[in-house]
Formats: structure tokens, sequence, C-alpha cells
């Protein structure tokens, strides 16, 4: 735009006073503050400011005139932006600072200020053009800014020192645990091992990590039942229990492993990953064995002696002359019942020691359950002449479990049900079809169990206190018989009252296993 | 008509001993042996219509001569009722081909009505084959 026309300072106006005016109304229109000050005069004094540099000020035009706008500062005076502005105004240059300035009401702005020098023609600075943001509101924003990001910025080296620390732990917890662990992706490359895995197969993490499962070692997980198990895990989220891998490994030879597989439950970067645990059982499994084999050739060993013992009281019964006094008599027949107990004794600690290393060998046929239970009672109202076992119901069901056990099951609940009840003479047993399962449950009325001892009673070892006197036993009958129909996938408890008598029952399910297992 | 023979075998001298006894008065011959290692001899001289066997024998096992009457010819048909107290003695024995099996401690009179009915039984099948 041309001002000048003519060699003269021209807008529209038709003076120059009214051009005058046209520019000093312009100049108060803005919402920047502006002054200029006479750098010929000492001190370097306001000669000029619109009305938005009061308004940012604070201060009345007969406050500013004539004052060196160091005021705007007041006793803020050890800014570094001052040193610019000295720097500015002594070489007669433009500078632009944002700087801390004070209203006359004391409160604190910020000052985006800058400053241009005008020249006269002989290059001398005669006046300074000072135009003035108040950029408070932004630069609070952005003091708020930068606090919040120091803050967040903060709380991440927090919070990244944290999970440092809490993975080094975990990490050192899973390089500590005597498991060898495997992380597996997807496709079942092994992401990564833990130490005991590698020290376990005497391998290196080179050799393990971004190899498929199954192409470890000598294939040695390349087990088609294994594959079969492991597919299923990510799509039904169905875990690999104690699948024991028996196999001649490279570097470390014939182990028993035990190999347990859960799928990763999160999102992220860890879906669909499979956590593999892997147990070295060989020593376990061999400790084991030798105890089972000791107990076996103990219980052999003491049976021997005691077939002679049995074999020949029976002898001695049979040819016992028909004159003999009835003590004599029942002097021997308490010989075999003894010798008959102490065999039964015998078995029970085998069986104990079986159930305890999970050895028991269940050997599942068709089983007519209302059979078992007839035949078992027959057997009983042969021997025990005093209590009549009445029987009620019928499952008219076959289930499927191992015949002998579930009659030594019934054998020992009819059993006690006799012992603990001398006083009695009336057993009820009553059997039954619930839902899938067959029901049996043996009532007596005798001393029964008090509340505290129900919970008890098929514990191993245990034994009523004021019982152990009363009646002799080990305390290991139930439990067998808890482990036993367990082993079917049934549950045996018991209702008692203490002094009326005890019913106790069992389910067992007509396909011989747990729902669960199948 | 010669008596039968039972030919018994049991490393254990009470067992023996007890066996002894209980057969005293039976309508047959009793021979007993201590051990098995002469047993593969003794059937042959013996010649016996039955045995009574025992499974865990230190040198030869009861299985073991057991298996060995099964594979010759001209004894495999040869009743031999096992007995023991090995909690795996009914499996192991009927596998290798025992008549019947009888668990120790065993019942007396079970045991002689067992023996008796074997050897009537072989005493017909000898007939059967004699005839044919």
């Amino acid at each position: 735009m041309n001002t000048f026309n003519n060699g003269k300072f021209s807008l529209s106006g038709e003076s120059l006073a009214d051009n005058f005016e046209l520019l000093t109304q312009a100049l108060d229109a803005s919402i920047s503050g502006i002054i200029i000050t006479d750098n010929l005069q000492p001190d370097n004094p306001i000669v000029y400011c619109n009305s938005a540099f009061e308004k940012i000020s604070g201060y009345d035009r007969s406050d500013i005139i004539g004052h060196n706008c160091r005021f705007l500062q007041a006793d803020d005076r050890a800014q570094k932006e001052r040193e610019v502005l000295r720097h500015a105004i002594e070489k007669g240059k433009h500078c632009r600072v944002e700087i801390r300035n004070y209203r006359k009401n004391g409160e604190l702005f910020w000052n985006e200020l800058y400053m241009s020098p005008v020249k006269n023609k002989m290059g001398e600075v005669t006046h300074f053009i000072g135009v003035q943001n108040d950029v408070t509101a932004r630069k609070k924003a952005e003091h708020d800014l930068r606090q919040q990001k120091q803050l967040v910025e903060r709380k991440i080296e927090e919070r990244t020192a944290e999970l440092r620390t809490s993975e080094a732990f975990l990490s050192s917890i899973i390089h500590t645990v005597r498991e060898g662990l495997l992380v597996l992706d997807p496709k079942f490359r092994v992401m990564s091992a833990n130490d005991h895995f590698l020290r376990t197969f005497k391998v290196t993490a080179e050799e393990t990590i971004g190899k498929e499962l199954y192409e470890l070692g000598n294939h040695q997980w390349d087990i088609p039942a294994l594959r079969e198990l492991l597919i299923k895990i990510l799509p039904t989220n169905n875990p690999v229990i104690d699948f024991q891998v028996e196999h001649d490994f490279p570097y470390i030879g014939k182990k028993t492993m035990l190999l347990n597989a859960y799928r990763v439950e999160l999102e992220g970067q860890f879906k669909d990953q499979i956590l593999i645990a892997i147990e070295d059982i060989t020593e376990r499994k061999e400790i084991e064995r030798r105890k089972d084999d000791f107990l076996s050739i103990a219980s052999h060993e003491l049976k021997t002696p005691l077939t002679t013992i049995k074999g020949f009281v029976q002898v001695l019964q049979k040819i016992k002359p028909a004159d003999v006094s009835e003590k004599y008599s029942s002097t021997l027949d308490k010989v075999a019942l003894y010798v008959n107990r102490l065999n039964k004794l015998i078995s029970q600690l085998l069986d104990v020691s079986r159930i305890q290393t999970g050895n028991i060998e269940l050997h599942k046929a068709n089983i007519d359950f209302d059979r078992i239970v007839q035949e078992a009672i027959e057997g009983f109202a042969a021997t025990s002449f005093k209590h009549e076992i009445r029987l009620s119901g019928k499952s008219n069901t076959t289930i499927i479990g191992d015949e002998s056990h579930i009659v030594q099951v019934i054998n020992n609940l009819l059993s006690n049900a006799i012992k603990y009840a001398p006083d009695s003479d009336k057993i009820e047993v009553h059997i039954a079809k619930v839902s899938e399962y067959v029901k049996f449950s043996v009532r007596d009325f005798g001393v029964g169990i008090s509340p505290e001892d129900q919970k008890k009673v098929f514990e191993r070892f245990f034994r009523g206190g004021e019982l152990q006197k009363r009646f002799p036993g080990m305390g290991i009958g139930l439990y067998i018989c808890d482990q036993i129909i367990k082993n079917h996938g049934g549950s045996l408890w018991v209702e008692s009252e203490k002094g009326k008598g005890s019913t106790f029952s069992f389910t067992l399910p007509q396909n011989g296993k747990a729902k669960n297992d199948e | 008509m010669m008596n039968k023979k039972v030919l018994i075998c049991d490393d254990d001298e009470g067992i023996i001993d007890l066996l002894t006894v209980m057969l005293d008065d039976a309508p047959f011959d009793v021979v007993t042996e201590i051990g098995s290692s002469k047993m593969p001899q003794l059937i042959k001289t013996e010649q016996p219509d039955l045995i009574i066997l025992d499974l865990w024998m230190p040198v030869i096992s009861g299985d073991q001569i057991l298996r060995m009457i099964r594979e010759n010819a001209d004894i495999e048909k040869l009743p031999v009722i096992v007995i023991s107290a090995s909690r795996d003695g009914e499996k192991i024995a009927m596998e290798a081909g025992a008549t019947a099996y009888v668990a120790k401690p065993f019942d007396i009179e079970e045991l002689t009505e067992l023996i008796m009915f074997y050897l009537e039984a072989g005493h017909k099948n000898s007939l059967g084959l004699e005839a044919s």
C-alpha cells in the first residue's frame, strides 16, 4: 500500500491530521499492545502507547508515558530475556522475547515482545517500537503441558522400573523353579525355555528356541496322543494334565517325564501361546516302584507263614476228637478268626501303599450291581447270626467297574455296620438307580459318629478316639473304600448321629468314569 | 489200579509240611519237593497226575515251570494248580496256563476239593483219549 502520495503522507484523509488520527485509531484497535520509545532521550522513555498496552499492563497512559519499559518487570529483574533485550537495544537490532511482566495490580503475565528499532537517514536508532501480546494463557497451557508431560514421563519411568523389577522377579522364579518350562506359539514353536528345561535335557537355548516342539531332541514329544491333546488346547482351552512320557532321550537316557500344558489366558501379544511344564519323575517313579516292590515282598513273606498257620489250625479243627471241651473248640476257632484278620490287614496295607502310589490297577468289566450286592449280603448272612441284613430297592443296572474292588467296598461297609452296632440286630441296605448313577446305602443302628469325626473317617489311619479301645482296626478300611469309589468316579459319604447309628452311602456312575475325565 | 500221584512244589518248608499233613489220608500219593530247581527232572521221573505249584521261587519261578509244561506236547494237558501269596499271582498264573489258582492263605477243604476235582476230570479225560 502506498501511503505516500507526492511525497506526502496520505491514507484517504483530507489532511495529515486526519490520516494521523486514522492511524492512531488503527493502533488503538489492535489487540497487541504497542509502544514507541525515544532512543535519543536518556533512559529510552516511552513516548507512545496504544490502548491495548494500557489494557494489558493495567497502567493508565499517564503512568506509562515518559517511563522506561522496565517498570513492567517489577522486581523480577533476573530474567535472562532482559539480556537479550539489552543486547538488541545496544546493537539497534530486532528481537523477540517472551518475558515475565507484571500488571499494575502485581499480577504476572507473559509478554511476547517484538522489538524493532527505527533508524533515521544516518542510520541512528531514534526509536524502538515494541509490540506486546499477552501470552499468559498459552504459556500456562505450555507449562501445564510440560508439567503433565514430565509427570507422565516420570510415571512411565516408575512403571517401567516396577515392571522391570517384577519381570526380573518373575523371570528369576521361572529360572529357579525345578520344573522345565516352555512357551510355545500357536504353531507349537518354542518361544522360550527356562534354565531348568535346558539343564534337564542337557540342551542349549540355540537348539531349542525357534524349533517346533515335535522336532526337539530325537522327536521325543512327537507322540500322536500328545499331538491330539495339544491341538485341542487352543480352541477348547482343555489343559493337558499329567501326560506321562517314558522315552529314551538324547544325552540323558531313559526317563519318565510328566507333562502339563495350558493355554496362556491373556489377550494381546501373549494370546494363543501355550505354556508347557515338564517334570522329571523318573526318580519318584523309581522310589515308588521300590516301595511298592518292598510292600509286595513283605506282604508275600508275611502271608506265607500265615498260610501254614491257617492250614494247620484247619487241620487241628478237622482232626479234633469229638470229646474235646467247648473251650478247646472255641479257642481253636478264635485262632482261625484272628489269622483271617491278620491276613486281611496285610492285604489292606498293600492296598494303601498301592493307592498312595497310584498303582491300583482297575480290571473293568460289566457288573450286575444288584447281583453283587445280593451276594455280599448272603455272604454276611451266613456268618453273622445276630444281625439281620434287610435289602430294599433295585437298580436293575449293569455298571462298568472292577468287581473285586467294588465288592471289597460293599463288604467293608457291611462289616463296619455289623462291627459298630454290636447291640442292635438290624441293618438296612438300600440300592437304587439315581440318574446315571447307582446308589448303595447301608444303615446301622449302632454307636454312630460324632460330627467332627464324620469328616475324618475317610482319612488314612483315622481311628475315632474311644473306638480304638472298643473296636480293633487300623483305620484304613474306609480310606481304601473312599479311594476305590473315587477311582470309579463315584462318591462315598456318611450321615450319622452319635448313639443312634450311621448311614454310609456311595454312588457309582454307570459307565465307570467321572464326567470330567471323558 | 495204581494210585494217582500229586507232585507238590513250594520253596517254603512250612507249606510243604502243611500240605503233607493235610493230604495225609487223601486217596492219592503225594510227592513233595522244596524248591524248584529239580522240578523239570522230577516231572519226568515221577510222572504226576497233578501238580501243585508255588509261583515265587528262586532259580526257576513257578510260571516258568508252568510254561515249560504247556510247551511240552507229552504233558501239556497236565492239571496244574498254582498257589501263591503274591497279589498279582492269579494274573501271572492264568497267563502262564494254570488249570486253577488258589490264593494263599488258602482254605484246606477248598484246595482238597479242587485237587480231587481235577484228578477225576483228568482221569475222565485220559479215558476219553484212550477211547478215541
